[in-house]
């Protein structure tokens, strides 16, 4: 009673906008392989266990902005991590947390999200940290318990395009300082990149779908003088034109330079110190009726260092990937690493030869709330008039 | 003639695109075809000899005087032979349409990707007085395929559009001559006839008006000005998905046409398409997984329409009708969607006198008229109520714009001459409620 006078005078709250909520994007991976390994190098020391690193979950949400005709999103993602990382303890990683604004000609994206120079290529292997040390450019202040490390960092990034086929990126970033070599928070890298992609959907047609390459310049001095640097190439090779039977190849060259040391006295140091890395990846895709039925990789990797003696290394994996229905796969495969005396002793507990085969599902997943954006990189937005719809 | 094909450079829609570009009159040819690509049969003589008797008889009672139309039995026959080539001294009315994929918007802030014949949504209006020829110049410059049907034309069955019907559809870059004589008489509208659902929601229709040689809606109520309202509804998410998919699609089978070899691998398996039900179970047997068998299909089945259209816009942007007091104005309402509506006129009764071109029996008084998808109804609105008046869909939820009212099919009847008839209603546009 007498609270309707009350009630009267409480101002109308009035929604900001009443007809459109955002569009909510939901994706997973499902990575689960019973694990066999095998160390020569110790003794013939066999090990079997469970393997569901690399499983992640990411929620996003986008809205179509009025103004500039633009788009606004953000996503929040968690990646399981290797077992191993820290002993017994199973943990998640924040991998995405980012918030993002997409304009015709231009993105910007600030927050947790893939490491610019760690996905120009990425190699058919079961997990994306499969072979890391070879196959990506890697994070010199991480410690090297955490190979994630070397794929996602805190970036800010500004993308150009033209014709949303072609891109360059310029990014400044903190990657994650596990081995405490430099400040809590501040800017320990920076770079910038160019990549091209294909018409999409058309990639099976041209002969390069997609290449990129890139420079980065890290801060840390390495025993250096100006800090340390990263040169790193990538591109996709279709070697021949199917839809049905398809074979093409991966590759990526990262050199890097600007380090003083010549020798490891940690995991750290052996990813900084001056090296190049090869890799390339021989993929046969079969989809009988234009859609996945299996897939066969053959992924190879070598890394030499410049100044460090007896620290060369290859690794080789060999993946297979057998569709059951919607984004479920049984998938298979044996790796192997070898790392001279030095690289071992740095990297892997001495172990010279490690090896792992495994056998197990994944399941991807990608759902759509509340649709009301088409893809960006679309024909019609690349080859008619950008709507950002 | 504008070039659709490259529309970025043409973003904006064009004014009038269609060239008409000028009357053949036909004299000394002969029967010979005009680039058709159609051999027209001897007329049947059955139908050669059901010409419309047109001789006034007397009006029903309370029908406005004059009218007249009296039940004919004998009269769906067309008036002219159907299987017959242009002759001598006849009329062919030549136009060339180009279909593009352009930008078309629908209210501020609302753009789509759409199917433009001549690079508007709708197409332009093609109108021809009953008994000339219709030569159409149909050129496909999408990758997808396409048609033109001519709803509710009397004509030869190869120029019906029907694609793997009564024709081929119209592949990229195509050219399809389409040749017939406009008949019969009436508002009509024509569309592509190839996933019509999707190829009309993004654009592809426009009005076909056959003008009668004797206009007995004109003789009656002496109307000078008229309007053709084509009404139709999209779903901007649906139509922005399956066009990409499409042109997906497309490309794909057209690199694969470019390619013996990928011809010999696409060999019907890739597409869903099958020889028959043999070489479809075949498939199933060696691992082919149909898209319905999916447990998800990634797209929704039917159509969620989120804007409802007059000529290609909503509320407000939808053109007014304009009256004065004591005149008749010709309101031609085609229903060139998926779904009815129901036009609702406010602080007038109307008269409908004409049904899918043809005039009825005797007029009908109404204030609310059905229009079914595929239908066309004319209405007189007589001038007798100055102001400015709601002309909506009484369907409330064509009345919204992606789910706000007000908005969607919904234009206003306006009195030119109100505020000197002492009405002072002030011009308000709403878009939120
Ligand atoms: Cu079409």
């Amino acid at each position: 009673m007498g609270s309707s006078f009350a009630n009267q005078a409480q101002p109308v709250p009035v929604p900001e906008d009443q007809s459109l909520s955002p569009q909510v994007n939901i994706s997973g991976v499902g990575a689960a392989t019973f694990n066999v390994a095998h160390s020569l190098a110790s003794g013939g020391k066999t090990q079997a266990g469970m393997n569901f690193s690399d499983s992640a979950l990411v929620v996003g949400a986008a809205q179509r902005l009025s103004t500039l005709s633009g788009i606004g999103s953000m996503g929040l993602g968690l990646l399981t991590l290797d077992d191993t990382v820290s002993g017994k303890a199973s943990q998640l990683f924040l991998h995405q947390a980012f918030v993002d604004f997409q304009a015709e000609r231009f993105e910007a994206l600030i927050g947790r999200s893939d490491n610019p120079t760690a996905h120009v290529v990425d190699f058919p292997t079961i997990r994306g940290d499969d072979l890391v040390t070879l196959t990506n450019p890697l994070d010199p202040y991480s410690n090297g318990k955490n190979s994630e490390e070397n794929r996602y960092s805190n970036v800010t990034s500004v993308t150009l395009n033209q014709g949303l086929q072609t891109f360059e990126n310029f990014h400044a970033q903190h990657l994650i300082d596990s081995a405490g070599i430099g400040t809590e928070q501040g800017i320990n890298s920076f770079g910038a990149s160019f990549e091209y992609l294909g018409v999409p959907g058309m990639e099976p047609f041209s002969r390069v779908p997609s290449f990129g390459f890139g420079y980065e310049h890290f801060t840390t001095n390495s025993g250096g003088k100006s800090g340390l640097n990263q040169i790193y190439l990538g591109g996709v090779v279709n070697l021949n034109t199917s839809v049905t039977n398809r074979w093409d190849l991966r590759f990526q060259d990262v050199v890097g330079f600007g380090s003083g040391l010549w020798a490891f006295q940690s995991v750290t140091d052996s990813y900084q110190a001056d090296s190049n890395s090869l890799a390339a990846s021989l993929r046969y895709l079969s989809s009988p009726f234009g859609s996945p039925g299996y897939q066969l990789a053959l992924t190879a990797a070598g890394k030499n260092y410049f100044k460090v003696d007896r620290s060369r290394s290859y690794g080789a994996a060999l993946t297979g990937v057998k569709r059951l229905g919607q984004g479920f796969d049984l998938v298979a495969q044996y790796m192997g690493q070898y790392r001279d005396r030095a690289l071992a002793v740095a990297q892997s507990s001495g172990i010279a030869y490690e090896q792992t085969f495994e056998v197990g599902f994944v399941f991807n997943f990608d759902t759509t709330l509340n649709l009301h954006l088409s893809p960006r990189r679309s024909i019609l937005n690349q080859q008619h008039q950008y709507v950002p719809n | 003639m504008k070039k659709i094909d490259s529309p970025q450079s043409n973003p904006s829609e064009t004014d009038s695109p269609l060239s008409r570009r000028h009357f053949i009159s036909w004299a000394g040819a002969g029967t010979a075809a005009i680039g058709a690509g159609v051999l027209l049969g001897k007329t049947p003589s059955a139908l050669a000899s059901g010409v419309r008797d047109r001789s006034h008889v007397p009006s029903h009672p309370g029908v406005p005087p004059g009218w007249a139309n009296a039940f004919q039995p004998s009269s769906t026959l067309p008036e002219f032979p159907v299987r017959e080539a242009p002759k001598m001294g006849e009329k062919i009315h030549e136009f060339t349409i180009e279909l593009g994929i352009s930008v078309h918007e629908i209210v501020p802030g609302v753009k789509i990707h759409a199917f433009t014949y001549n690079g508007t949504y709708p197409g332009p209006e093609i109108r021809v007085p009953e008994g000339d020829w219709i030569l159409c110049h149909f050129t496909n410059r999408t990758p997808e395929i396409h048609t033109i049907h001519w709803h509710g034309m009397i004509l030869p069955n190869e120029m019906d559009g029907i694609p793997n019907g009564t024709q081929w559809g119209v592949g990229p870059g195509q050219t399809f001559n389409y040749l017939f004589r406009a008949q019969p008489a009436g508002t009509h509208f024509y569309h592509c006839h190839n996933m019509t659902n999707l190829h009309v929601q993004a654009g592809m229709f426009g009005a076909l008006i056959v003008e009668p040689k004797e206009d007995l809606v004109k003789k009656v109520f002496s109307y000078t000005r008229e309007y053709t309202l084509l009404l139709s509804e999209v779903d901007t998410v649906m139509v922005e998905r399956q066009m990409e998919e499409m042109l997906k699609m497309m490309g794909t089978m057209e690199k694969m046409n470019d390619d013996p070899k990928l011809m010999k691998e696409m060999n019907g398996r890739m597409m869903g398409w099958f020889i028959d039900k043999k070489a479809f179970l075949k498939a199933v047997e060696e691992g082919y997984v149909p898209p319905y068998v999916s447990a998800q299909r990634g797209r929704s089945v039917a159509p969620n329409f989120n804007f409802f259209l007059i000529n290609g816009k909503s509320y407000p942007m939808t053109e007014e009708l304009h009256i004065r007091s004591g005149e008749n104005i010709r309101v031609r309402l085609v229903g060139a969607g998926a779904s009815p509506h129901f036009m609702h006129l406010h602080g007038h009764d109307f008269w409908h006198v004409c049904q899918d071109g043809t005039p009825l029996q005797s007029p009908v008084r109404l204030n609310t008229i059905p229009i079914f998808p595929g239908t066309t109804s004319d209405i007189i609105i007589q001038g007798t109520n100055p102001g400015m008046w709601h002309f909506h869909d009484h369907s409330d939820l064509a009345s919204t714009n992606n789910g706000v009212f007000p908005g969607g099919m919904m234009t206003m009847l306006m009195y030119d001459d109100a505020e000197e008839k002492g009405v002072r209603v002030p011009e308000i546009v709403q878009v939120s409620s």
